[in-house]
């Protein structure tokens, strides 16, 4: 007790000691960065470089956990203890921004010559926008389009280079590809209660008029009575509701599912493990014609308005910002920019994907905004389920769910 | 002065000082967060508000508001479901290998040591493995089920609403048995000998010993037995994590799992602590027998 005691008065006596010390003989200003990236990941990469260049800043990193990341913040933030910058999930972005917690950066971007608006995709941009200010800046995006096994198409007498273009021919080709003896299902996706299954119906829903504000829609109604199909004919496994999109996509590569519903995150996996030919499509729409949606997902940048070196951290940002052209080649990620272009990787398969899901992008919106979104989340999660397992018909449930979400909004 | 300090040092203030020494301890780490927790539960809270302690009380509204939302009493039904399968499961399975071990056979106690396996696990990787176990498509399960004939075609264990409570309770039943067996083998171990060599010799047979000697002694370690268990399986959260997350449409939710994610997934922390109360509510009910039993134990 005693010794530990006196360790204890001599680690902060120490602690406060080496402190103004440690201020004292730099004079640089110190930045603090959170994010979710780990070593191979940008963010400590990125912040390695910036440090080497000696630009009187001083970048510090910490990693945190993905489930982590909000609770951490609104702690740090409710106690005064928060970074200078953060990176946040796309569809908690304005849960910050609504409430003053991060810094509205748009005077900054206005005379930022690395940092214009017109580059970024629109879905992207949308996410990092509260009432018509920008309160941080995309760190990457990505999007979900269809994956398919061209073998399989090839051996059920499909076309391997028309893969299904609408609704009805998706469901006719997983019926055609769906073979129970062999294990095989026609598709694989998730409609798991958590944030994945909206982040794979609302790009259904929005492609048929419908939207998180508009759920109970004709278009909305009609997207889930056709994943109700996939799963009520078992052109799909059961364990679609209870399975997450990286277990799903599993199946696929493994051959157990002719296509699958995922995003670029597959890619070098499914390079890795797939011992077949595969493409990647654009979603299916509803109709011919149809309007075009994806989802949108990924993390932003965002300063936090308690900083004292706001200057200086906006200065990191364009750093990282500059360096946005790196991201594909070096970490697999997509910048969330129209104005790049991707240098081709040299595997076919990958560039091919590639092209979709930078084609794909174009559609994305963005999840919200809304500081209460995973209140919407959830009432959508819930009809998701409860219609998919039957005990309520699709309209009911998205009638319920737009109760639910109406009374969110406000 | 002096008389103080030579009190604290050998005298009744040195039995006062070794009783309010765990006392502030446990007031500090649990009576602390209790009442900050039924706090809350009348509070109106975000994440903002979340850092001080003057928030706005709201009265009863949090649980008027819980539980006016339909998926409620399902999720209370469940938690009961769940709480009375698993303990009935893993305190039946448990009774007969302590019974089974109890017999001495060469080679026995190593066995039984070899059944804490399963305790000694971390729950999430135990959710892990029952997650393949369970998996619908190419689950061992299924797969025993089928081969022995029990069932045609596959049960999706973790997304079929009618079975993915059951699912969960499986898992939880095999990781709580081996904890029941280690404390039924115990009690068992605890009762003389000589009552059954003298009840033998009066010529009651194995059954007539087990009802009326082996049940009765073991009443206080039955009573502590399946208290905690009450609470073990009322704070059993990774296997809801690890293999249905609830779902599908909460047919799996129980309240502990549904407090951390009202809390942590939506933000909603005065429910997440509203649930919370209701569940000290069962876990002090359970606590009363079980202290209760274990004193009946000191005093026999």
């Amino acid at each position: 007790m005693g010794i530990s005691r006196y360790a204890m008065l001599g680690a902060f006596a120490l602690a406060s000691l080496s402190l103004p010390v440690l201020s004292a003989n730099a004079e640089d200003v110190t930045i603090s960065v959170w994010s979710l990236d780990r070593d191979i990941q940008p963010a400590p990469n990125l912040i390695n470089d910036f440090n080497k260049l000696n630009t009187g800043i001083k970048v510090e990193y910490r990693q945190i956990q993905f489930d982590d990341v909000v609770s951490e913040a609104m702690r740090a933030y409710s106690t005064g203890q928060a970074p200078d910058i953060i990176a946040v999930d796309n569809p908690e972005h304005a849960l910050f921004s609504s409430r003053g917690a991060f810094l509205d950066l748009s005077d900054m971007i206005a005379k930022s010559t690395v940092v214009k608006p017109e580059n970024y995709f629109p879905g992207p941009l949308a996410s990092v926008t509260w009432d018509r200010k920008y309160y941080g800046i995309p760190k990457a995006t990505n999007t979900i389009a269809l994956y398919y096994n061209k073998d399989m198409f090839k051996a059920k007498g499909l076309d391997p280079d028309k893969p299904p273009q609408t609704w009805d021919e998706l469901v006719e080709a997983a019926r055609k590809l769906t073979d129970p003896a062999a294990n095989v299902y026609g598709l694989a996706f998730s409609a798991k209660a958590n944030e994945e299954g909206t982040f794979q119906f609302l790009p259904w829903a929005q492609m048929a008029g419908g939207g998180y504000d508009n759920i109970n829609s004709d278009g909305a109604v009609k997207a889930l009575d056709t994943w109700k199909t996939i799963l009520d004919e078992k052109l799909a496994s059961p364990d679609t509701l209870t399975r997450g999109q990286w277990d799903s996509t599993g199946t696929f590569n493994s051959g157990n599912a002719a296509m699958a519903i995922s995003g670029p995150w597959e890619l070098d996996r499914m390079i890795k493990e797939a011992k077949f030919d595969w493409g990647v499509a654009l979603l299916p729409v509803p109709q011919a014609s149809a309007e075009r949606s994806s989802a949108m997902g990924d993390f932003n940048w965002a300063i936090f308005s308690s900083t004292k070196h706001p200057e200086e951290a906006f200065k990191v940002l364009e750093y990282f910002v500059s360096q946005d052209d790196r991201m594909f080649k070096d970490f697999g990620q997509l910048p969330a920019r129209s104005d790049i272009a991707i240098p081709p990787t040299g595997e076919p398969l990958k560039d091919a994907a590639l092209k979709v899901f930078l084609e794909q992008l174009k559609y994305a919106k963005p999840r919200g905004p809304h500081p209460e979104w995973p209140k919407i989340s959830k009432a959508i999660q819930d009809a998701i389920q409860a219609a998919l397992t039957g005990q309520m018909n699709s309209k009911d449930a998205l009638d319920q769910a737009a109760e639910k979400i109406r009374s969110v909004l406000g | 002065m002096k008389r103080i300090l030579a009190s604290v040092t050998d005298g009744k203030g040195f039995d006062i000082g070794l009783v309010l020494l765990p006392l502030a301890f446990l007031f500090v780490m649990s009576g602390l967060p209790l009442v900050y927790n039924v706090v809350m539960s009348f509070q109106e809270v975000d994440m903002f508000s979340l850092g001080t302690f003057a928030r706005p009380f709201v009265g009863f509204k949090n649980y008027v508001d819980l539980f006016a939302q339909p998926e409620t009493r399902p999720i209370l039904v469940n938690t009961a479901l769940f709480v009375s399968a698993s303990i009935a499961g893993q305190f039946l399975i448990g009774f007969g290998l302590a019974l089974f071990f109890w017999m001495n056979f060469p080679g026995a106690s190593w066995m039984r040591g070899l059944f804490l396996v399963s305790w000694v696990m971390p729950g999430l990787v135990v959710g892990a493995v029952w997650n393949w176990i369970l998996s619908g498509d190419f689950g061992v399960l299924n797969f025993f089920l089928r081969e022995i004939g029990v069932i045609e075609g596959n049960i999706f264990w973790r997304s079929d609403p009618h079975y993915s409570l059951w699912a969960v309770i499986i898992a939880n039943i095999w990781l709580g048995t081996s904890f029941n067996m280690i404390l039924l083998s115990v009690g068992l171990s605890g009762i003389p000998k000589d009552l059954f060599e003298a009840a033998e010799l009066d010529g009651a047979n194995a059954l007539q010993r087990f009802f009326t000697i082996t049940l009765p002694m073991m009443r206080s370690t039955i009573g502590a037995i399946i208290a905690l268990g009450l609470i073990f399986t009322l704070q059993q959260f990774d296997l809801f994590a690890g293999i249905t997350s609830g779902g599908p449409n909460n047919s799996s939710n129980v309240t502990q799992y549904w407090a951390w994610d009202l809390s942590f997934r939506q933000y909603d922390f005065a429910k997440g602590a509203t649930i919370s109360v209701i569940m000290i509510v069962f876990v002090m009910l359970a606590s009363i027998v079980y202290v209760r039993s274990t004193r009946h134990e000191v005093r026999g």
